[in-house]
């Protein structure tokens, strides 16, 4: 058992992080070759400026229109995907793995602080599930991969949350917890979760149009 | 499957796996490390048998209660009379380079792993008091 | 036609869908092989990652369901949802790679050229900036290859690739109309004139073929304002005077292409300056957006100016004074294609308050303003539709009515048409104007003339 743990704790650590990150930069070098080989015309309308302009004013929070026509959705959603980067990266335990592995350290969030921001991405990921079920137009879009993705960031800080309390067979949550952080990291590339690459670019791209060419705000 | 069963379906076992974990919670009496060299522990100490280990070592304090003078193990030497704290600072420092906390984990878990054996998991030896 | 009793509770089911006749005999002609060659082909070469992307971000997070008047005007019946037309239409043709039935088509075509006004309205409520309209286009395009798109709409580009114009206008019919239109407008001004093909003016005018067809009325507005307002202008006699471009919506990129690249040829021929064009919305999106995309050029190789810039220009410059402000209280809708396809709605409103004392907003307006649920070539369709398009339109009806205003300034052919309908549906009790309308009917009858 030890090997194994050994073996999810270090190589295979390594093997998600750079499936993850050359996943990704595999992919955005193929979009942007893609684009130069197939629709060039998208450069001849991308500008730095409205790119900028249209990613910002999404980021602050219920500016869109959209945004303030459904608050509760997207103000969930807005706090997840915070928590869904910041707990992760800023808990204590994550922090004296890396801080051994590497020497390096950053402030971390307070232990309680931090198992109540776990439990929150978990209210919002069973929040999503119970809205695909009830809010007809989500339901009429849904198909079975959007559960299982809700699944693949559930079980990572479900198993988190269960392994910090300890109630439960620990050594099997633990494990179950680092394998599917890893295979959360590993399927980014390759699923709708690269939207996290994509929905900049189609952001951006739709930004600078509006800004651009129509001269109007898209937002 | 229709929507409404898979949600069903999808509470039922998230309602067992919560309900599982609070019947096998159980505290024990544990022999346990005193973290008293640390300000403020962010976890409990670590369980751990002085006994068992001294057995495990063969008699060989050294295996643990190591030298090192210029960043090299000095074989054959014991630091038995010395508490952990007197060479691992807190904060790493020139003089030391490994923080106590580091000490910890790194001498245990290495061993652990080294050997096949022993807890290498987080709370596999800070078990919630 | 039902019963206009209650307009406000009509369903789609309780409007007959009509069978389109180009649409039946178009499927019949197809086989299993020859559909999924067509798909095929489209997807793989004239798709690249800019759909690749819009398909594999979509969250399937439901958000651009509020935008759409389509959803919100069918109960939020989730079919009409941006999202749903998708997944409907062009999801499903990849994931079959283009094995569809014909009656997926029957549905894929209805979708795309009924259902959806390509307006954009729903990429600024997706927070990923996805454009369904360019996919819902891309249907129609897939359609247009498959030669099932609606008669109606189809027989205009018929007529453009026969004729330049959309409205099978002959050249000489076209001439004759202008010269009309200049004799009529000479009983106010009587050294007015109507120039054709003047070279080096420095405004070419274009309308869309409608005009010339049934709305001359408005060729002689125009033509008082650039004579009252001194402009050195010209409109030409030869093809490639209508601007407008129903092939853009119907996904027959080629003849798009050819009818702004016949436009711009006129342009570039009688050496003029700049283009304005009167009160039309896709002609705008035609000659500033994509016909000039179609022709490899990034931007316009003229400047385009549509009427509301130009009115505005002209107002604020001085060079048109208006005698006395319009009285009954007006509303104004912003057109897609102007609006959110060009910002104009700010000077819109700057010329509207310059115009009539009493306006008021109707809510939502600028660039989230709800489309006249006839553009993007829906009206194009034709009357078998107008049923249907009628119950699509009712939150448009509602926005209406709530301004209270007497008078709806409708700046675009389209729209002026279609809110038409949807004032008689709803007997909103509603008067219709083109801004230029209103200028002609306030604006003082004299000659400009410099420092004066």
């Amino acid at each position: 058992m030890n090997s194994f743990i050994a073996f999810i704790m270090g190589p295979m650590v390594w093997i998600s992080v750079i499936i993850f990150l050359g996943g990704l930069t595999f992919k955005l070098v193929g979009i942007l070759g893609a684009v130069r080989q197939k629709e060039p015309y998208i450069y001849s309308y991308m500008t730095l400026k409205h790119s900028l302009r249209s990613i910002g004013a999404w980021m602050i929070p219920f500016f869109p229109r959209s945004a303030r026509m459904s608050p509760i959705y997207y103000g969930i959603s807005y706090l997840f995907h915070i928590l869904l980067f910041l707990v992760p990266l800023f808990l204590a335990s994550h922090i004296v793995l890396i801080n051994e592995a590497f020497q390096i350290s950053w402030p971390a969030l307070n232990d309680s602080v931090a198992d109540g921001l776990t439990a929150g991405v978990i209210a919002a990921l069973i929040f999503f599930v119970v809205r695909r079920f009830r809010v007809p137009e989500v339901n009429y879009l849904t198909s079975a991969m959007d559960y299982i993705l809700i699944l693949v960031v559930l079980l990572p800080f479900l198993t988190g949350f269960l392994a910090y309390h300890q109630w439960v067979a620990y050594q099997w949550i633990t494990v179950i917890h680092i394998l599917s952080g890893e295979l959360m990291l590993i399927i980014i590339p390759f699923s709708r979760f690269s939207h996290m690459l994509n929905a900049p670019l189609t952001r951006a791209y739709m930004g600078s149009e509006f800004g651009q060419v129509r001269q109007a705000k898209d937002w | 499957m229709k929507y409404s069963n898979r949600f069903i379906l999808f509470l039922a076992v998230l309602f067992v796996a919560v309900m599982t974990g609070f019947y096998c919670y159980a505290g024990q009496d544990l022999e346990r490390l005193d973290p008293w060299a640390f300000e403020s522990p962010r976890r409990p100490g670590a369980v751990f048998s002085h006994d068992d280990h001294i057995f495990l070592a063969d008699d060989d304090c050294s295996v643990c209660h190591h030298v090192y003078e210029d960043g090299e193990l000095v074989s054959d030497e014991s630091s038995d009379d010395l508490y952990c704290s007197d060479c691992h600072s807190l904060k790493p420092a020139p003089d030391n380079p490994m923080p106590l906390e580091a000490a910890y984990h790194n001498l245990c878990r290495d061993c652990h792993f080294d050997r096949g054996e022993g807890p290498v998991l987080c709370g596999e030896c800070h078990v919630k008091e | 036609m039902k019963t206009k009793e209650n307009p406000m509770t009509d369903t789609p089911s309780s409007v007959e869908k009509p069978t389109d006749p180009a649409i039946e005999s178009g499927l019949e002609r197809l086989t299993p092989d020859r559909i999924q060659q067509v798909i095929q082909d489209v997807l793989k070469k004239e798709t690249g990652p800019r759909f690749k992307a819009y398909v594999e971000t979509c969250m399937h997070c439901g958000l651009c369901a509020e935008a759409c008047p389509y959803f919100l005007s069918n109960d939020r019946d989730p079919q009409f949802m941006p999202a749903a037309k998708v997944k409907n239409t062009i999801w499903e043709m990849l994931k079959k790679n283009g094995n569809v039935s014909k009656d997926f088509l029957r549905r894929a075509v209805r979708i795309s050229h009924l259902e959806c006004n390509v307006c954009k309205r729903c990429s600024m409520y997706c927070p990923f900036g996805i454009d369904i309209a360019y996919m819902m286009l891309l249907v129609r395009r897939i359609c247009h290859k498959l030669e099932i798109t609606p008669q109606y709409i189809q027989d205009t580009v018929n007529s453009h690739s026969v004729t330049l114009n959309q409205m099978w206008v002959k050249d000489d019919e076209w001439i004759d109309t202008l010269q009309w239109q200049e004799e009529d407008a000479r009983d106010e001004f009587e050294d007015l004139e109507i120039p054709l093909d003047k070279m080096g003016a420095d405004i070419m005018y274009s309308v869309i073929a409608p005009e010339p067809k049934f709305q001359a009325g408005l060729i002689y507005q125009a033509a008082t304002m650039m004579h009252a307002a001194g402009i050195n202008w010209t409109m030409p006699s030869t093809p490639g005077w209508d601007n407008s471009n129903m092939a853009m919506y119907t996904g027959d990129n080629e003849i798009s292409g050819r009818i702004a690249r016949a436009f711009f040829e006129t342009a570039a021929k009688l050496r003029v300056k700049r283009i304005v064009m009167g009160e039309c919305g896709h002609a705008f999106r035609s000659v500033y957006d994509m016909g000039n995309r179609w022709n490899s050029w990034v931007m316009p190789p003229f400047e385009v100016v549509h009427a509301l810039a130009f009115y505005h220009e002209l107002l604020t410059e001085g060079r048109i004074t208006i005698k006395e402000k319009y009285k009954k209280k007006v509303t104004l809708h912003d057109p897609c294609n102007v609006s959110r396809g060009r910002g104009l709605h700010d000077k819109a409103r700057e010329v509207v308050n310059m115009v009539c004392e009493d306006f008021v907003d109707m809510v939502p307006n600028r660039e989230h303003n709800y489309c006249c649920g006839a553009g993007g070539g829906v009206i194009n369709c034709g009357p078998p539709y107008k049923g249907e398009r009628m119950v699509n339109n009712r939150v448009k009806a509602e926005q209406l009515a709530a301004t209270g205003a007497e008078v709806l300034i409708a700046p675009c052919h389209n729209c002026h048409s279609g809110l038409e309908d949807i004032v008689h549906h709803y007997d909103l009790k509603m008067e219709i104007k083109f801004l230029g309308d209103l200028i002609y009917e306030t604006m003082d009858k004299k000659i400009y003339t410099p420092g004066a």
